[in-house]
């Protein structure tokens, strides 16, 4: 409350200033203002905190951070946007919400505020920002609801935002002339030829029940063909593809490090920084985290490259968009603050922060190409970032943790046949679908 | 005067009842009234669609209520017999006199006193796969470490013994206070005639606690319907759903799959169950009713 009337109280004194030097600082109407950002505390986040310290000297905007462990941001950001008037400004989500968070209503559509010529930087040059993580962290409503489309809208801008590739420990591979694998049968038998010769863990992978096995199965299932849904909302996770991919999981769980099925996001990520893990197949993020002397004892050790192709490439969208509520209290200030951090200049002090770009431009750049070893893997890797990698349905949540989060578990920590598993997995999503009404007009085109 | 004096207790009673109405019984017919609705976060509850006793019908049939209350009831059983028992021989072992009882007595109920979210970070990485002492020490002894938190059975020992750890002081803590207020002319009696310490134990001072002995025993029943922190941190329910007992089960419908008026149902389910076992509980003796005992 008190928050509140020193801003509006601020924002008075703001204006009567601005009325006399008319708009010569975009900002200074919006000085003294203070914006409330929820977004993940993760590592690329955690170093974005200078940047938004600069954002306030510059601007006199002051941001209030509220960080919170990446999967409980949506509980506490559904619960602060279905109120009429909401706390946060500013909100980061995970891609796979965008389609509920709209299908709500809960976000402010972009196009609101790239219409208002005196907030909107002309050298900004959205274009520049990698197509594959603007479309899937941003926009919302094109294709199949969550694909690129005439039909889309944009409703955030990557920060944070990922694809994956493959980073592997040079000194074990250089020791035991283990070639770097390109494809997945060439991954499938290197895994137990790491496993016995190097004596360690081959490749780290997420394993625990529900999001994070999932995430794992899906990081195999697009480059090896494979698709949740069929252009009709049919599941087809039980098809040859998915049940390869689910194989591939068991596999990697027989000759990864101990605990896979216990693995969450940081405890996968650890294995391989702490050295018990030849391999690590998922985000981008993990090269910064190699060079956090923090986290990692591998700095210097570890080379990357392209996540290996089955019958086509097809690497990971996922990571984080930044968008504004609906209810959000300062709106404009809000939009400064995302302009600011995902703007050229933002996109490089990140870099230089120890964080992930998302511009094109950022990742060509002469200067940090020859400074960071991943970036020419990442330019390279992103035309075959998979917008369709996992359906941003609103519904995939529940497929997500109740379905696919189960049914893994199951393919990771018995011997049971996968293809019976992955079947009644494919059952329980048609259930799903069927309740909320995706083949209605299958069924009235059907009765017609 | 005769008059205010009747309604004097009632007036002093009033305000702990109005914080039960607000507290307790609000939320409870809330969650009822949700169990009618289908009704996700981020929607206006008045655009909620009605459904009827739709979500008690479909969670009678659902397996995976069937499997989290199974493990909730394994879980139970195991954790109250061994906790019952140990506890009760800890008061017994330490309700004498003997050097340094304070300090023993101490060290036991430290577990107590840390906070549900913190044992289940110290168990969790106690048993964690790679880093944890636990297969630290294994590995030493030369076994194969053990995925302890990501297998169905190993998952279950875990959050058992990590109860056992927390809770057996609670037991402990009970029984020695009421051991140690028995009646010293009582046991005397039973030592003059002739009775050796296991007959003393059993037939007079057990017996003579029973009713405290109960009032644990119903109290850590229904800490077991409610409880889930601790495995909330430690496996999130996880593997499958080998540790998902039934309120994490209800927190994990609400909130990650997004059925609240669903999850709604199951909590009324939750409080019909532990209120019928400590209906039961207190029928077969109700420590409130005698006053025979301390």
């Amino acid at each position: 409350m008190m928050r509140h009337l020193l801003a509006t109280t601020c924002f008075a004194l703001a204006l009567g200033a601005g009325a006399t030097e008319s708009g010569a600082d975009p900002y200074e109407k919006y000085a003294g203002t203070t914006i409330v950002v929820s977004w993940p505390a993760l590592s690329h986040f955690q170093a974005a905190e200078a940047l938004v310290d600069e954002f306030t000297e510059e601007t006199g905007i002051e941001v209030e951070i509220d960080a919170l462990q990446y999967l409980k941001l949506r509980d506490r950001q559904l619960l602060e946007m279905s109120k009429d008037e909401g706390e946060y400004d500013v909100v980061s989500w995970v891609v796979m919400w965008k389609g509920e968070y709209v299908a709500k209503g809960l976000l402010t559509p972009l196009s609101q505020l790239f219409t208002n010529a005196s907030l909107v930087d002309p050298d900004y040059d959205i274009d520049d920002i990698a197509d594959a993580y603007l479309q899937n962290g941003g926009v919302v409503g094109g294709a199949k609801g969550y694909l690129p489309g005439k039909s889309g809208a944009l409703y955030g801008i990557p920060f944070g935002a990922e694809t994956s590739i493959l980073a592997y420990r040079k000194d074990i591979f250089e020791e035991h002339g283990f070639e770097v694998p390109e494809t997945y049968d060439e991954l499938r038998a290197l895994m137990p030829e790491i496993k016995e010769k190097a004596g360690i863990g081959a490749m780290t992978s997420r394993g625990q029940t529900g999001h994070q096995v999932t995430a794992g199965w899906l990081l195999h299932l697009a480059p090896l063909g494979g698709r949740v849904f069929d252009d009709q909302w049919n599941p087809v996770l039980n098809d040859a593809a998915g049940v390869e991919a689910a194989e591939v999981m068991r596999e990697i769980v027989r000759t990864g490090p101990t605990g896979i099925p216990s693995y969450g996001f940081s405890e996968a990520a650890a294995a391989f920084l702490q050295g018990d893990a030849a391999m690590y197949l998922d985000t981008l993020k993990i090269a910064a985290m190699t060079r956090n002397p923090g986290l990692s004892t591998v700095d210097g050790k570890v080379g990357f490259a392209l996540h290996p192709t089955g019958t086509r490439c097809g690497s990971e969208t996922g990571g984080f968009a930044v968008g504004i509520p609906a209810n959000a209290p300062n709106k404009e200030a809000a939009f400064l603050f995302i302009q600011y951090i995902t703007s050229k200049h933002g996109d490089r002090r990140m870099v230089e922060l120890g964080g992930d770009p998302i511009r094109m431009s950022t990742l060509t750049d002469p200067e940090f190409v020859g400074k960071y070893p991943e970036y020419s893997v990442v330019a390279e890797q992103l035309p075959c970032a998979d917008p369709d990698w996992r359906p941003l349905i609103p519904e995939w949540n529940e497929l997500n943790i109740d379905v696919l989060g189960q049914a893994l578990t199951r393919v990771i920590t018995t011997d049971e046949p996968i293809q019976p598993i992955m079947d009644e997995a494919a059952e329980q999503a048609r259930a799903i679908m069927e309740r909320e009404g995706y083949y209605t007009w299958r069924d009235y085109r059907a009765g017609q | 005067m005769a008059d205010s004096r009747r309604w004097a207790p009632y007036l002093f009673i009033l305000p702990a009842v109005l914080v039960m109405l607000a507290g307790l019984v609000y939320p409870v017919i809330d969650a009822f009234r949700l169990s009618f609705l289908d009704w996700e976060i981020g929607q206006p509850i008045e655009q909620a669609r009605s459904v009827g006793w739709s979500q008690y019908r479909r969670m009678l049939e659902d397996p995976d209520v069937r499997e989290s209350l199974w493990v909730t009831i394994r879980f139970g059983f195991w954790t109250i017999t061994i906790e019952m028992a140990l506890g009760v021989a800890l008061a017994l072992l330490l309700e004498k006199p003997i050097r340094g009882a304070s300090v023993f007595r101490t060290i036991f109920i430290l577990p107590l006193m840390v906070s549900p979210v913190v044992v289940g970070l110290i168990w969790r990485y106690l048993f964690d796969a790679r880093a944890g002492w636990i297969n630290h020490y294994l590995q030493q002894m030369g076994f194969e470490p053990l995925v302890w938190l990501g297998d169905a059975e190993l998952a279950f020992f875990a959050i058992v013994v990590t109860d056992i750890w927390q809770w057996t002081p609670f037991i402990f803590i009970i029984v020695i206070a009421g051991l140690q207020a028995l009646p010293g002319d009582v046991i005397e009696a039973a030592r003059i005639d002739g009775t050796n310490w296991w007959q003393q134990v059993f037939l007079v001072k057990l017996p003579m606690i029973r009713s405290i002995l109960l009032i644990a025993l119903l109290m850590r029943l229904i800490d077991v319907f409610r409880g889930m922190e601790v495995m909330y941190i430690m496996t999130g329910g996880g593997p499958g759903r080998a540790t998902e007992l039934l309120s994490l089960h209800i927190y994990n419908r609400a909130f990650n799959a997004q059925q609240l008026g669903y999850a709604s149902a199951i909590a009324v389910l939750l409080i019909v169950l532990v209120f019928a076992l400590s209906m039961a509980i207190l029928a077969v003796s109700n420590p409130m009713r005698t006053r025979s005992d301390i």
